[in-house]
């Protein structure tokens, strides 16, 4: 069975009340959730946190994914609005920098300069940019189903991953992107 | 693409790992004690609702109850006895089944 269909049948399952099938689910799609939730904020504990929350309410809401839908892109969706949630209310007010150092583990190696330069760009990328970056340079989204993620336009996603891109690559040092 | 390739490789640093049971633990087990008060607000809510119309209604039901009651008592005792019988017999059978008895 390929991804996407088994996806769909662990979705049809857990739209039934199967917990088994919900957990398959959360196995499967952890990674890319939590890995976007922690490019798009920049703090790893608060990232988590808010991956498990994310998780919570894919299980209240599964009714409400359509068959065939990119699973991955509805979690990270639901992620992504919890994130700005989460950041427009204050509650988990922390200072990113502050946490990158705290709970993360230190870049190291030959590449650890050009981690700690990505991630001070990352860092001064609006938010929309932030994301738009993540899902489709870190985590091979297409632009289509990042716009769908994030409840932006195709054009929005497009231009925002260039001007992303251009922006950390100068950051790297290296070629803007052109 | 090779600037791609780079910020690919940069990016990995953030990757958690594919399999993360304590992750999936802890996010299941939050999952299945929400389910259980949701059971729990539901059963209690079905229970008030239950006690409240039993007792808004237990005046009309009353004599009915005790009238059905007073029909229905030698039968209720007659089968008493016999599910005690079953009971017992059942259970010396078991008994003796078991080696328990000699």
């Amino acid at each position: 069975m390929s991804p996407a269909g088994l996806d769909e049948a662990l979705v049809a399952a857990a739209q039934a009340g199967s917990t088994d099938a919900f957990s398959r689910l959360v196995e499967r799609h952890q990674q890319a959730v939590r890995a976007f939730l922690r490019r798009a904020c920049g703090d790893w504990a608060q990232a988590d946190d808010l991956a498990q929350e994310t998780f919570l309410a894919a299980w209240s809401r599964i009714g409400r994914l359509k068959a065939g839908a990119s699973v991955r892109a509805w979690l990270c969706g639901i992620g992504y609005n919890k994130h700005l949630t989460a950041r427009r209310s204050g509650v988990r007010d922390r200072i990113r920098d502050e946490s990158y150092e705290a709970d993360r583990e230190t870049a190291c190696g030959p590449h650890a300069a050009d981690k700690m330069a990505l991630e001070a760009a990352m860092g001064e990328l609006p938010e929309e940019q932030r994301a738009c970056v993540a899902l489709c340079l870190a985590a091979d989204f297409s632009h289509s189903e990042a716009a769908d993620a994030l409840g932006l336009p195709l054009g929005t996603v497009k231009s925002h991953v260039t001007r992303g891109r251009a922006r950390l690559l100068q950051a790297l040092g290296g070629p803007d992107g052109r | 693409m090779v600037d791609d390739d780079r910020l690919k490789a940069l990016f990995a640093y953030d990757e958690p790992p594919p399999r993360d049971p304590a992750f999936s633990s802890a996010v299941m087990a939050e999952v299945m004690r929400r389910r259980f008060m949701v059971d729990v607000a539901l059963l209690s809510g079905v229970s008030a609702l239950g006690g409240t119309a039993l007792w808004a209604l237990w005046p009309s039901l009353q004599p009915a109850l005790v009238t059905i009651s007073q029909g229905l008592a030698p039968a209720i005792v007659a089968g008493a006895l016999a599910m005690g019988a079953v009971a017992l017999l059942g259970g010396r059978q078991a008994s003796a089944l078991l080696g328990l008895e000699s």
